[in-house]
């Protein structure tokens, strides 16, 4: 298996890397300091978002090289040293990561889990490879449906997981394919708590300014600097204020207010 | 007279307290009762054997047998020899009415009001921050989980309990989320008892549907209210029907 570029949580950009282009905003701000941190939390969820992209790919290939026979060892050979790799990266964001077959993969109506979370790789949904009717556990579910039905990228959450950690968490997901124009053969994601991007975002946050906040795509709060906004509140951006875009679909605002 | 922290005696005795914790067979076993009560294991299929259930819950081929002898022994498996032969899910191990009852009765009053009153005010906190986290796809869902009046008594009982778990999601607190889910296991298969009264089932929808409207509304006080009736609903309908006994 061939190693990948940038890794999960170590930053994909480099230190003196130009001024961001996708920073929008009604005051739209030049590198400064504000600008400068805005960059490194983007670098930090983007770096999270290549890692997984390069991993698709690579999952999708070696499933094809199986040309057809996939078997549960083999997903579990192919799956489990690089949920390894990204969970025990001394400054890595994964709390837990794998891959689940779509229907199809490993047989018609069949799924497969093979997802693993903490440092000591505790399997997750041990049981569920037993039931015949375990699919229909993961196809509603958002980090599992969205990938599949629309072959991009997905980011769920902030949620509570109930199927792996119960923790409050993001779910970065990507659809894998074995053949460019295939079906989906199932999806590849990496779950990173509330907490530990907290601990990561939190000095650059507070560098943007005091009440600022990084929002999901639905205005939902991350992380926030100001005291009065929590992880999971709503919150819309108190005009003047800087937009900056993180990842594909988080913004920071450099000035929010709780709803 | 103040308690001073040499003093502290109440909270030393929790400190020198005895740890009882559940055996790793006793685990085990729960997680397969777990799974064949949502559905995940169902009647008469075949279970992994010793060896493959060993590796998937990473535990020992020891505690493995150990789990799938005393799985057989309370009659949650059944056991064919032969070519064919292995684990099965036994064919009737749904949570029946007379196992419930037999709970029911086995419990003091006191017992039954004590974790109505920890479910009270666990599913209240939640209810209270969900009102102020609450967006319209979340309130989506959780209408979602509002049974029909004549679903059977298992499909309204775990929609009750999913109903409670999704104004946790709602609230977004890991920590109330988990509190949750040990509370409802607490109170295990009782709850399946009030789900077969059909006037249960209609003053329960329409708390249900109270409850969702005023988290809708952003209403902490009235979410809270609402999630206590439900509560109460369902301990006041388990007191009368063990009253009887007496």
């Amino acid at each position: 298996m061939t190693k990948t570029t940038s890794t999960a949580g170590q930053a994909a950009g480099s230190p003196d890397a130009p001024d961001y282009p996708r920073t929008s905003g009604p005051s739209l701000s030049g590198p400064g300091p504000a600008g400068r941190a805005a960059a490194e939390l983007d670098a930090t969820i983007a770096g999270i978002e290549h890692r997984l992209a390069a991993w698709a790919a690579e999952a999708g290939a070696a499933l094809a090289a199986l040309s057809g026979k996939v078997t549960g060892t083999a997903v579990d050979k192919l799956i489990r040293p690089v949920v390894e790799e990204l969970v025990q990266l001394p400054d890595g964001y994964a709390a837990g990561a794998g891959f689940i077959a779509n229907a199809g993969l490993l047989g018609p109506g069949r799924s497969y889990i093979a997802w693993w979370q903490g440092p000591d790789l505790e399997p997750v949904d041990a049981l569920a490879n037993f039931s015949p009717n375990s699919i229909s556990r993961y196809v509603k579910a958002e980090w599992f449906r969205i990938p599949v039905e629309t072959g991009q990228a997905h980011v769920t959450g902030p949620y509570v997981d109930f199927l792996c950690s119960d923790e409050y968490v993001l779910t970065f997901t990507h659809p894998v394919f074995t053949r460019p124009d295939g079906p989906v053969a199932g999806i590849v994601g990496i779950d990173v708590t509330v907490q530990r991007l907290e601990r990561g975002a939190m000095p650059a946050l507070r560098r943007i300014g005091a009440r600022a906040t990084l929002v999901n795509a639905d205005g939902r709060a991350v992380v926030s600097a100001a005291p009065d906004i929590d992880a999971g509140d709503l919150t819309a951006p108190e005009a003047p204020c800087t937009h900056y875009s993180v990842g594909r679909t988080f913004t920071v605002w450099s000035d929010a207010a709780g709803l | 007279m103040l308690l001073s922290p040499k003093d502290a005696s109440r909270s030393l005795a929790a400190v020198f307290t005895p740890i009882k914790s559940r055996g790793l067979v006793d685990e085990v076993c729960g997680r397969i009762e777990q799974a064949v009560e949502t559905g995940l294991l169902t009647s008469g299929q075949r279970l992994p054997n010793e060896t493959e259930l060993a590796a998937a819950l990473g535990v020992s081929a020891v505690t493995a047998r150990e789990a799938l002898s005393q799985l057989r022994a309370s009659g949650i498996i059944r056991t064919a020899r032969g070519r064919s032969g292995g684990s099965f899910i036994a064919d009737n191990v749904l949570p029946s009415r007379e196992r419930a009852l037999a709970q029911l009765h086995g419990l003091s009053r006191l017992q039954i009001r004590d974790l109505a009153l920890h479910y009270q005010a666990i599913a209240a906190a939640c209810a209270g921050v969900a009102a102020r986290r609450s967006d319209a796809a979340d309130i989506a869902t959780l209408r979602s989980f509002i049974p029909a009046m004549d679903d059977d008594p298992l499909s309204w009982r775990l929609a009750l309990s999913e109903f409670l778990l999704e104004v946790a999601a709602i609230a977004r607190s890991a920590r109330l989320a988990r509190e949750l889910i040990r509370l409802q296991a607490d109170l295990g298969t009782l709850t399946l008892l009030p789900c077969a009264d059909a006037g249960y089932r209609g003053r329960t929808t329409l708390l249900l549907e109270d409850v969702a409207a005023a988290i809708e509304a952003h209403q902490p006080g009235a979410s809270e209210t609402g999630v206590k009736a439900l509560i109460s609903a369902t301990t006041d309908w388990l007191l009368t029907e063990q009253a009887k006994r007496y």
